[in-house]
């Protein structure tokens, strides 16, 4: 829900009324997250896996192949790639060898841009040179942010600091 | 109470304050009492008349002799030395645009509905109704330096860059009629259920987008300052026969009002000739040429708007407060307002429109105040200083 902004400054120029309503209701439902105000699970810091999160990485595999997935915590997963896909199986030599989980997150990293996912949070702790390791190296490579921001915190009058609001910020 | 639509009907949590005035179990012991996921899925359960969905798109083609040949291309991989070498030495890189076309061909229908599915696409287009992208549709935005902006399935693209009407191809038979609609799911102005066309194309012979006949003409995706991430959503439809939808004709002069469109009803009315076969949306957020669109094109003001953050619960005033300072106190419960002027007036005091201002003070608390002062001043004072607390609201 949106208000709209009452101005202190009067309009220099002459304008039509404003049309717009005095509330605005975005149903984006993806909106409150990206703008960084919408609710992300907690309290679950004493149990593992965390579930802070409102993206997530999850990867798995088998003696046949690897799945990867982001998993939205309401939605479930939403964006998947596995190395049995005839997409990646065709140039792949072998489906769990560690070139297969390179290219998977090179390819994982494609769809999740391509879905405007560019964020998410990743509770892997791969060992030195582990598959798991190449396989978040190339997924970062690809242009993703393996940590997810905090939800903005509204600052009352009597608190010390005002944090940026994540939403005013233009990137050039 | 604030209003509560939408999504978040289910997560009225989040807009209360949350109170615990004391430490004491309520309810049930842990080991009878439900779990939270229980509770919740119990407060989201739906009747399966609400929840189910109806397919209104084509069904998948038929693909045969897939298999064989499948089987034939691994047959060969496992015998390639050379690829056997590149992935031994952890060099096999993957042809990523072959393996995108392959995944179109696949999965990939699948999964863009999977995508648009988390976007809430189809039930903001369509209600309870959905469909499997099975046409591929390519859109580019054109940037003028040599390079494209592609939309797939909710990548963000600023309204800059989407000024002009972007290029739309895709494949079928030159003997087949399409029509081409792109709304905004998020951008009215005034209903909230209802959608702005901002492109709509009828009777496209074959691939031929420009020979189609436009009926609304392009409008640039102008999301609201302060309103966060806005859907744009193409949908391809396939038409059973020319069809000339009876809406009036809508130029770029035309005001937002022609505009206004619900997908649902307009396909509900055609929905015996036309079928949905291709999907592609994005997102988009406000930059400057909103403000230059709706000052120069629509010839009004701007609208802004803020998230309206729930305010703060503050227990009810006191005759005797005990062991709480009393200035702090007191200001809790001072109108905002009166107290935001007190530290306008305080700032504009010591400026002077014909001075430069004084540079900022290097250590600002080693400046000693006078010794009469009493604490909660100097404290105050100190506060000021640092820039802490109320002084930023100004």
């Amino acid at each position: 829900m949106f208000a709209l902004k009452d101005s202190f400054i009067k309009p220099l120029r002459r304008f039509n009324s404003s049309s717009a309503a005095a509330e605005f209701f975005n149903r984006n439902p993806r909106n409150l997250e990206r703008m960084r105000i919408g609710r992300k699970p907690d309290g679950y810091h004493l149990e593992k896996p965390g579930r802070k999160f409102w993206h997530k990485l999850e990867v798995k595999g088998s003696n046949r192949t690897i799945t990867a997935q982001v998993v939205h915590y309401i939605n479930g997963p939403v964006v998947e790639a596995k190395t049995s896909e005839w997409a990646l199986r065709k140039q792949l030599y072998s489906m769990v060898d560690t070139c297969a989980y390179m290219n998977l997150g090179r390819v994982l990293a494609q769809r999740c841009l391509e879905c405007g996912i560019s964020e998410m949070y990743c509770d892997l702790k791969p060992q030195d040179g582990s598959k798991i390791e190449k396989f978040l190296k190339e997924f970062e490579n690809g242009g993703i942010n393996l940590f997810e921001l905090d939800v903005y915190k509204n600052p009352q009058p009597w608190d010390q600091f005002r944090p940026e609001k994540p939403w005013e910020v233009i990137e050039e | 109470m604030f209003g509560l639509k939408g999504i978040f009907r289910t997560n009225t949590s989040q807009f209360r304050q949350q109170l615990r005035l004391a430490h004491k179990i309520r309810g049930k012991a842990p080991i009878y009492c439900r779990t939270i996921k229980e509770r919740i899925d119990e407060l989201n359960y739906k009747d399966e008349l609400y929840t189910t969905r109806i397919d209104i798109g084509f069904p998948p083609e038929r693909k045969e002799k897939v298999r064989q040949e499948q089987f034939q291309h691994l047959k060969a991989i496992k015998n390639d030395k050379n690829l056997e070498k590149l992935a031994r030495d952890q060099k096999l890189f993957i042809d990523l645009d072959e393996s995108k076309k392959v995944w179109l061909e696949t999965v990939g229908p699948l999964h863009k509905k999977q995508i648009a599915d988390h976007y809430a696409i189809f039930e903001h287009l369509y209600g309870e109704g959905y469909f499997i992208p099975y046409l591929n549709l390519d859109i580019f935005y054109d940037l003028k330096n040599d390079s494209c902006l592609p939309v797939y399935s909710g990548n963000v693209i600023k309204p800059a860059e989407a000024i002009e009407p972007p290029i739309v191809s895709y494949q079928c038979a030159p003997d087949t009629l399409w029509t081409l609609v792109l709304t905004s799911l998020d951008g009215h102005l005034t209903e909230e259920n209802k959608e702005y066309a901002h492109w709509l194309i009828a009777n496209i012979p074959g691939r031929d987008v420009d020979k189609g006949d436009t009926l609304i003409e392009y409008l640039q995706p102008f999301p609201l300052k302060g309103t966060g991430y806005h859907r744009y959503a193409f949908v391809l439809y396939k038409q059973n026969e020319k069809l000339s939808y009876e809406v009036p004709k809508v130029t770029s002069e035309s005001s937002l009002e022609d505009r206004t469109f619900v997908t649902r009803d307009w396909y509900k009315k055609y929905q015996d000739v036309i079928t949905p076969a291709g999907l592609a949306f994005f997102q988009t957020s406000w930059d400057s040429t909103v403000r230059d669109f709706f000052h120069k094109t629509l010839n009004q003001k701007e609208p802004m708007y803020e998230y309206d953050f729930p305010d703060p619960y503050i227990r009810p005033q006191e005759w005797f407060p005990l062991r709480k300072p009393f200035n702090l106190y007191m200001d809790k419960y001072r109108d905002p307002k009166q107290i935001k002027k007190e530290y306008l007036l305080r700032k504009l005091q010591s400026e002077d429109p014909f001075k430069s201002p004084p540079p900022p003070l290097k250590f600002p608390n080693a400046h000693p105040l006078p010794k009469s002062m009493p604490s909660w001043l100097k404290l105050h004072e100190k506060k000021i200083r640092l820039k802490w607390g109320r002084v930023n609201d100004v």
